[in-house]
């Protein structure tokens, strides 16, 4: 009999990239919280999305602040953060915003912005820099689905990352 | 377990239980129903694993990714009681698999939904044809219900078999 699956590219269909995307993030997620783990210091979740990486990191760090940045809230209900830690509008003025009172007390910094855009994502990475740089405290980790090439070198990822791209920076 | 550990466990058993379900239909004609397109994940899955087998897909709007949005011909859109039941009146050619993931919030409203869907299953699908579910209340009838592969557990796929005549 003919054989009349196709198989030859485990990932890619949307649903095996999604899946992909989300282990990544997983992982990376759980081996920057481990990274942090002797570094005082708050989180950033830049881009709340569905609230599913939200949901994950608080419970991965559940003793840290943790400050969110969307420009409108559409989590999942039970993944909404509470309304003090919530920072809504446009990055380029909520994150700025932070400054100069939250300067250099940021521990782990989670940015998921993908869009299908690739420009409105360099012009976000570039808006987002700057900040970032004042906020990040020494030894603290950035992590992004898009590269922030003036945080230097991304690090290697961590084993079991899936086959998607993801971008880790440790501070100095 | 967090929001994503729960979507990873759902997208893992759904790849798995399609795979598995692509795998044990070979040899067995007939086309595929996608009953809810949603983000076209699953219709996107199922195209790529059987690139020659026709599937119509049921929907009450298109709310898929521009990729994944099939064919206006394959599309049927509607209220899923109206659409299915007038697809099993009109529909004569064999249908060797279905999967249905549909759902809103509210469970009562999933049931009833599942509950009114049932009849029309094993009235589509061939003998040895497969139902894959996220509702259990789907397979009725003369289904026989089957363990899913290996790592699909936790509740979030459901398959059946239409068994064959005697």
């Amino acid at each position: 009999m003919i054989d009349e699956r196709n198989l030859q590219d485990p990932a890619s269909s949307r649903l095996a990239r999604m899946l992909e995307r989300l282990q990544t993030q997983r992982v990376c997620l759980e081996h920057a919280a481990e990274t942090v783990a002797s570094t005082a210091g708050l989180v950033l979740e830049i881009g709340l999305g569905k609230g599913r990486t939200y949901d994950h990191l608080r419970r991965l760090l559940p003793a840290r602040e943790i400050l969110v940045f969307d420009r409108e809230v559409h989590a999942l209900h039970d993944c909404i953060p509470p309304s003090a830690a919530l920072y809504l509008g446009d990055f380029s003025k909520t994150l700025p915003a932070l400054l100069p009172s939250r300067s250099r007390s940021v521990a782990l910094a989670h940015a998921d912005l993908g869009s299908e855009d690739p420009a409105r994502d360099r012009a976000l990475v570039e808006c987002l820099t700057p900040s970032l740089l004042q906020l990040m405290r020494p030894g603290g980790v950035v992590l992004s689905d898009r590269p922030f090439t003036e945080l230097g070198e991304p690090l290697p990822l961590p084993a079991g990352v899936g086959l998607f791209p993801y971008y880790l920076y440790r501070l100095d | 377990m967090s929001r994503l550990d729960l979507m990873i466990e759902r997208l893992q058993a759904q790849r798995l239980c399609i795979d598995w379900a692509v795998d044990r239909i070979q040899g067995i004609d007939g086309v595929v129903l996608e009953l809810g397109l949603g983000s076209g994940r699953t219709y996107d899955h199922l195209r790529e694993r059987l690139p020659r087998r026709r599937i119509h897909v049921f929907d009450l709007a298109v709310e898929a990714h521009p990729s994944c949005v099939p064919d206006p011909i394959d599309l049927i859109l509607g209220d899923l009681l109206d659409t299915l039941p007038d697809f099993v009146r009109s529909f004569d050619a064999p249908v060797a698999l279905v999967h249905a993931d549909v759902g809103t919030a509210d469970h009562a409203t999933n049931r009833s939904i599942a509950a009114s869907l049932a009849p029309c299953i094993p009235r589509l699908l061939v003998p040895g044809g497969l139902l894959l579910s996220n509702r259990r209340e789907l397979g009725a009838g003369d289904l026989l219900s089957l363990e899913p592969p290996e790592g699909a557990g936790a509740g979030h796929c459901f398959l059946f078999e239409r068994p064959q005549d005697d």
